[in-house]
C-alpha cells in the first residue's frame, strides 16, 4: 500500500502503472463476473481508488497530465474487464454451426397444365361457371354431329381425328356407331345440355387428341370449353367473359378482340384474340400487328342447342374453346416448343 | 383454306383508295382474315384465309365484294367494278353471234348427256385452230403471284377463271374424245366400282364406286369430275380443237371421292363446298373471251347449256328484337338494310323482322342467326360493348371428384412428389411388356406413332418409362400422376377411371404404404384389414399389398424394371380415386376434446422369428378401452418398441391404475405372439 504524503508526479505515474499491472494480472486469471471486478478492481475501497485521491498531492501544475494518465489506466483496466467477460461467454456455450444449410420441407412440384387448370377454374368459378368432365373417348356423334357436321362434312377435316376400334359390334343406336377420341373439348356443349338443367354455365377440362405433332401441336393437349346458356344472350355478354379471364389471368393491361369466323357449331362465330403482353398491341416479333391468336368463340348454333334438347327461340347462349397449354405458353416466359410441355423431365418440371 | 390475292388484281375489282394495310386491318376485323402482306418481286400479295361455308370469297373478286362492302365502314369510299354478276346475256350473245358465220354442216358437234343430280349445271363449248402457247406475260405473272405455274395458254386461261371467280374450268382436247356414230360423245355419270381411270398427272386410280365420271363414246372414261380430268383428254402441244368446259357437282360426291383417293386438287377444294350454278355462266363468258384473245382459236360449237333447276332466291327473316339482343345496341331500319345491301343482299323489314331475299352466291345463308352474323360483322364486332353477364347464375354443385384429386395432388406436391402427364396412348411394346391383354384394350384405328397406339388400361408402363428417362440425370425421381385409365366395356365406350399412381425410386415400401394409410385416412376411409391375396405380378411376390378396389402397393418386380432398363429398385402405388370418392365420408364427426391429459409409455418386446407386427399391434389396441393409441417407435433385430397412449376422459389415470393395463398388455403378447417384455 503506498501512502506517502508527498509525492512527484513521475513517481505517482509509476506506481500507477504498477496497480495497472496488477489489476490487469487479476483480470486474466479471475472467473469472477464483471460487475464483481470493476467492483473490486476500480470502485470503493479499491487501491486506485484510494489512490485516485491522493491525485490532490500532486503539485498542480503536474495534476493535469497526470490526471490523464489516471483516466487512461482505468480505461485500460475497464476495457481489459469487458473484453474478457464477452469472449468467455463465447467459449462457455458448445460450438454451433450457423451456416450449415436448413432442413427444408419436401418440395414437389404439380405440372404446368394442372396449374393452368387451377388458375383457369379458380378464374371462372368467380362468375358463376363451374368445371366438369365429359368423356375423352367418344362417340363421334358428340364432337361431330350433334355440333352440327354431318358425316363427310368438309369442316371436319379441320380436326385431324383419331378413331378407335369399335369394341364389339355396333348397334342399332345412330348416335353409337364410332367411337373417336375427342379432338376437342366442345364434345361436351350436347352432353352438358342433356343433362336438363337450365341455365348452364360450364367449364369443361379435358384431353384432346389429334394427328399431329410439331412444334406447335402435341397429339395429346388439353382444352378448356366454356358454354354458357340463358336467355337473351349477347355477343358483348361473351366478350365481357373474355375479357374478364384475360385480365384476370394475363393482367389488368390485356385486353381482347373477335373476328369472324367460321365454325359449323356457332353463328355468328370468332377468332378470339389477346392483345401481345410484350409489345401491348404495337407490334412485334412474337404477335401479329400487336395481337395474338388465342382460339375460338361464337354464339351456340341453334342445331346444336336442339340436338341437346333445348329450344333456341327460347334460350340463346355462346361457347369457346381455347388450349390449356396455349394460354400456358403465351404466360410462361422461354417455352418455345409444345411438346417441351409432354417431355416429363424432372428438370423442366421442378421449374414450375 | 388460305387463298394469295394480289394488290393489283384485286383492284381490277375493287375501286378504292384504301392502302393494303389499311385493306388488310378492316377485312380482318370484319370478314375474311388477312393473315399477312408479302412482296413478291415489287408486288403486294395478301395472303387470306377463308372459311369453309364461304366459296363465293375463295376468288379475287370475291374478295372485292367483301372489301367493298367493309372498307365504307371504316369512312374509306369503295366500290366493286367488273362484277361478274352484272354480266348481262347480250354479252353471250354477241359472243356467239361472231361464231354464226361457220357454216352449221362444219359445227364440230359433241353429243353430251348428264344427270343433273351429279351435275346441276353443265356447259361447254368447242373451239378450233387453237394454238398452244405460252400465255402473254400478264397472265403468267398473275398466275405466279396467286400460286400456279403457267403451263400453255389454254390451261392458263382454266386457272385464271378459278382464281378470278372461283369457279374451276377444264379443257379437253376435242380430236381425242371418242367417238359414238362418228360424233364425239361425253356422258357424265356415277362410277361403277373399281373402274380404273388415269388422271393427267399420270396417277391410275382404282375408283371407290359413285364418284362422278365423264365416259366418252368409246367406253373410255376422260374425267374424274370435279377432280381433275383423264390423261387420254388433256390438251397436248400439238392440240388445236378445245372443248372448253365449266360446271357445277354434287358437293358431297366429290369431296368423298377426293377423301377416297387421297387425291385433293385445288378444284375438289372449291367444288366439295357446293359452288355457286349462276357464276357459271359469267365465267364461261370471261373464258370464251380470253380463248378468242389469247389462243387464236375460234367458236366451232353451239353453247350447251344443261341447266334444268335454275337458282330460286329465297327469303330468310330475323326478328329485329333478336338482332338488338345480340348486338346489344338498337339500330334503325335504315342502318340494317344499309349493311345488308353493302353485301348485295336486299332486305326489307316488316312486321318487326328483317326479311332478306338470298342472292345465289351467299346460299351458306339459311336462317336467322346467320343473317345476324352478317348484320354483327358489318357493324363492327370491336364496336359491341363488352360487359359480364348480369343473370342469376345457376346453383350447380362442383363435381366433388375434381376438388378432392386437386387437392390430392397439392397434397402430394408438398409431399415432395413430382407431378407428370404422359400420353394416354401407349406402344404394341408396352403392351407386350406389360402382357397387357389388347383384345381388351381400345386400339386407335389409325395411329399417327407407334408410340401411341393403345389407350393405357394402366398408368403404370407410362411412368416406369419416364422414370427411366429421368434417370439418367436424377438420382431418386419420386413421380406422380393423376389421370384417366380406360377400362374395356364391351359394345360400349371405355370407362374412363381416375388413377393416381405414385412411382418412388429405392426401396420405398414403407413410404408408400405410410402415404397409401394417409390419403385413405383424408378421404375417411378405413385401411383395408382383410387384403385380398390376389397377386399382382408387376410388383415383387413378398413385397407387395393388395388393397383391394382402391389398388396395389408393392416394389417393382425386377425382371421387369430390367427389361426396361432400369437398375435401382423402385416402389409404386396405384389408387383408384374414384373408388376413394365414393367410399368418402361427407362429413366429419366432431369428438369432444378429451378434459384429461394422456399418459405415454414406450414398452420394448422381443420376438419370435418373422412375427409380423400389423396384427399385435390391431390386438393389443383393442385390449383395453383406456388404451387410445399404440405405435410402433422402433425396430431392431428381434426387438420392437411400442409407444403406448393411455387416456381417460373421465380422470387423470395414475400409475396404479395404468399398471393392470400394462401387464393385461404383456400378457396378451406373450400369450398370442410369444412376445416377451425386455428387461428395462
Amino acid at each position: 500500500m503506498v501512502n506517502s504524503p508527498e509525492l512527484s508526479a513521475s513517481q505517482y505515474i509509476g506506481l500507477l502503472l504498477e496497480i495497472q499491472e496488477k489489476a490487469l494480472t487479476e483480470v486474466e486469471t479471475s472467473v469472477a463476473p464483471a460487475e464483481d471486478l470493476i467492483n473490486k478492481l476500480l470502485r470503493g475501497k479499491s487501491e486506485f481508488a484510494h489512490f485516485s485521491q491522493q491525485i490532490r498531492s500532486i503539485p498542480a501544475s503536474d495534476r493535469q497530465r497526470v490526471g490523464a494518465t489516471l483516466n487512461e489506466v482505468k480505461q485500460s483496466i475497464i476495457a481489459a474487464i469487458t473484453n474478457k467477460t464477452s469472449t468467455s461467454k463465447k467459449t462457455d456455450a458448445p460450438w454451433f454451426d450457423v451456416t450449415a444449410p436448413g432442413i427444408r420441407p419436401p418440395i414437389g412440384h404439380l405440372h404446368l397444365v394442372t396449374q393452368t387448370i387451377m388458375e383457369v377454374t379458380r378464374i371462372f368459378e368467380r362468375i358463376g361457371f363451374t368445371r366438369v368432365r365429359h368423356p375423352e373417348v367418344d362417340w363421334d356423334w358428340y364432337p361431330f354431329e350433334s355440333l352440327n357436321m354431318p358425316p363427310n362434312h368438309p369442316a371436319r377435316d379441320e380436326w385431324e381425328t383419331f378413331f378407335i376400334e369399335y369394341p364389339g359390334k355396333p348397334g342399332k343406336n345412330q348416335k353409337k356407331q364410332r367411337i373417336v377420341l375427342t379432338p376437342h373439348t366442345s364434345n361436351g356443349q350436347v352432353r352438358e345440355m342433356e343433362k336438363g338443367k337450365l341455365p348452364i354455365r360450364m367449364i369443361n377440362i379435358a384431353k384432346c387428341y389429334r394427328r399431329q405433332e410439331d412444334v406447335s401441336h402435341t397429339a395429346m393437349f388439353h382444352q378448356f370449353e366454356g358454354l354458357y346458356v340463358d336467355k337473351n344472350v349477347s355477343i358483348g355478354e361473351l366478350k365481357g367473359v373474355m375479357d374478364f379471364f384475360f385480365k384476370q389471368f394475363y393482367g389488368p393491361d390485356r385486353s381482347s378482340r373477335i373476328r369472324p369466323f367460321h365454325f359449323q357449331f356457332t353463328e355468328p362465330s370468332f377468332e378470339v384474340d389477346v392483345s401481345c403482353g410484350a409489345c401491348h398491341g404495337q407490334g412485334c416479333r412474337l404477335c401479329k400487328e400487336g395481337w395474338l391468336e388465342l382460339g375460338g368463340a361464337g354464339m351456340i348454333h341453334p342445331v346444336v342447342l336442339r340436338n341437346g334438347g333445348i329450344d333456341p327461340d327460347v334460350y340463346n347462349g355462346f361457347a369457346f374453346g381455347w388450349g390449356i397449354e396455349r394460354v400456358a405458353i403465351m404466360k410462361t416466359q422461354g417455352i418455345n416448343d409444345n411438346r417441351n410441355v409432354y417431355s416429363n423431365d424432372v428438370r423442366l418440371l421442378e421449374q414450375f | 383454306m388460305n387463298i394469295l390475292v394480289p394488290d393489283s388484281w384485286l383492284r381490277e375489282y375493287l375501286e378504292t383508295k384504301a392502302t393494303p394495310k389499311q385493306i388488310k386491318e378492316y377485312l380482318s376485323l370484319c370478314g375474311p382474315s388477312v393473315e399477312r402482306i408479302n412482296e413478291v418481286n415489287g408486288d403486294i400479295v395478301y395472303d387470306i384465309e377463308i372459311t369453309t361455308n364461304r366459296p363465293d370469297s375463295m376468288s379475287v373478286s370475291g374478295i372485292a365484294r367483301e372489301a367493298a362492302a367493309i372498307l365504307p365502314r371504316f369512312g374509306i369510299p369503295a366500290n366493286l367494278i367488273n362484277d361478274p354478276y352484272s354480266y348481262k346475256g347480250s354479252a353471250l350473245l354477241k359472243l356467239l353471234n361472231s361464231a354464226t358465220k361457220v357454216d352449221p354442216s362444219q359445227k364440230n358437234k359433241l353429243i353430251v348427256t348428264t344427270d343433273p343430280d351429279l351435275n346441276p349445271r353443265w356447259t361447254s363449248i368447242v373451239f378450233d385452230k387453237v394454238t398452244i402457247k405460252p400465255s402473254p406475260m400478264w397472265l403468267q405473272k398473275k398466275l405466279e403471284l396467286t400460286g400456279i405455274r403457267p403451263l400453255n395458254n389454254v390451261i392458263d386461261i382454266t386457272n385464271y377463271l378459278m382464281r378470278a371467280y372461283g369457279q374451276p374450268a377444264h379443257a379437253f382436247d376435242y380430236s381425242l374424245i371418242g367417238t359414238k356414230n362418228g360424233i364425239p360423245t361425253m356422258t357424265l355419270r356415277a362410277s361403277r366400282k373399281a373402274e380404273k381411270l388415269i388422271t393427267l398427272d399420270g396417277k391410275s386410280h382404282s375408283l371407290p364406286g359413285g364418284d362422278i365420271v365423264i365416259e366418252d363414246g368409246s367406253d373410255r372414261l376422260i374425267d374424274l369430275c370435279g377432280i381433275m380430268g383423264g390423261e387420254n383428254s388433256a390438251i397436248k402441244d400439238n392440240t388445236t380443237q378445245v372443248i372448253l368446259f365449266l360446271q357445277t357437282y354434287d358437293p358431297v360426291r366429290i369431296r368423298k371421292t377426293s377423301m377416297a383417293l387421297a387425291h385433293r386438287t385445288q378444284s375438289s377444294g372449291l367444288f366439295e363446298k357446293d359452288l355457286d350454278t349462276e357464276l357459271v355462266l359469267p365465267t364461261f363468258v370471261r373464258g370464251i373471251e380470253l380463248m378468242q384473245e389469247l389462243t387464236g382459236g375460234s367458236i366451232a360449237s353451239d353453247l350447251t347449256d344443261i341447266y334444268p333447276k335454275s337458282y330460286k332466291p329465297y327469303v330468310v327473316s330475323v326478328k329485329l328484337q333478336k338482332i338488338s339482343d345480340y348486338i346489344g345496341i338498337k339500330l334503325s331500319n335504315e342502318e340494317l338494310i344499309g349493311l345488308l345491301t353493302a353485301l348485295g343482299i336486299n332486305s326489307s323489314v316488316k312486321a318487326n323482322a328483317l326479311s332478306a331475299v338470298i342472292p345465289s352466291w351467299r346460299r351458306d345463308i339459311t336462317i336467322d342467326v346467320d343473317l345476324i352474323e352478317e348484320i354483327a360483322r358489318l357493324y363492327g364486332y370491336h364496336n359491341i360493348i363488352p360487359r359480364l353477364p348480369d343473370k342469376e347464375p345457376p346453383s350447380t354443385l362442383p363435381p366433388k371428384n375434381l376438388q378432392l384429386e386437386e387437392s390430392l395432388k397439392i397434397r402430394l406436391r408438398d409431399w415432395g412428389y413430382t407431378e407428370t402427364y404422359t400420353y394416354s396412348m401407349i406402344s404394341d411394346k408396352l403392351m407386350e411388356i406389360f402382357s397387357l391383354d389388347k383384345q381388351k384394350t381400345y386400339k386407335i384405328s389409325n395411329p399417327f406413332s407407334d408410340e401411341w397406339v393403345y389407350m393405357r388400361p394402366s398408368l403404370i408402363p407410362s411412368l416406369l418409362t419416364v422414370l427411366e428417362q429421368n434417370l439418367h440425370f436424377c438420382e431418386m425421381p419420386k413421380l406422380f400422376e393423376l389421370s384417366m385409365v380406360y377400362k374395356y366395356q364391351n359394345d360400349n365406350l371405355p370407362l374412363e377411371q381416375s388413377t393416381l399412381l405414385v412411382v418412388s425410386t429405392g426401396d420405398a415400401f414403407y413410404e408408400l404404404k405410410g402415404l397409401a394409410e394417409t390419403i385413405l385416412g383424408l378421404f375417411g376411409v378405413l385401411f383395408p384389414k382383410q387384403l385380398p391375396d390376389q397377386m399382382n405380378s408387376w410388383l415383387e411376390k413378398t413385397k407387395q399389398l393388395n388393397l383391394g378396389k382402391f389398388g396395389w402397393l408393392g416394389a417393382a418386380e425386377t425382371r421387369l424394371l430390367n427389361q426396361l432398363g432400369i437398375k435401382k429398385p423402385v416402389s409404386i402405388l396405384e389408387l383408384n380415386t374414384d373408388e376413394l370418392i365414393l367410399d368418402k365420408k361427407t362429413a366429419a364427426i366432431y369428438q369432444p376434446i378429451p378434459k384429461y391429459p394422456p399418459s405415454y409409455e414406450d414398452l420394448a418386446f422381443v420376438l419370435p422369428e418373422q412375427t409380423p407386427i400389423g396384427p399385435l399391434i390391431n390386438e393389443l389396441r383393442k385390449a383395453d378401452g383406456l388404451i387410445s393409441d399404440i405405435t410402433l417407435l422402433d425396430a431392431f433385430s428381434n426387438t420392437r418398441t411400442l409407444h403406448v397412449t393411455y387416456l381417460s376422459s373421465e380422470k387423470n389415470l395414475a400409475s396404479e391404475e395404468i399398471r393392470p393395463i400394462r401387464e393385461k398388455l404383456i400378457k396378451l403378447a406373450q400369450k398370442r405372439f410369444g412376445a416377451k417384455l425386455k428387461a428395462a
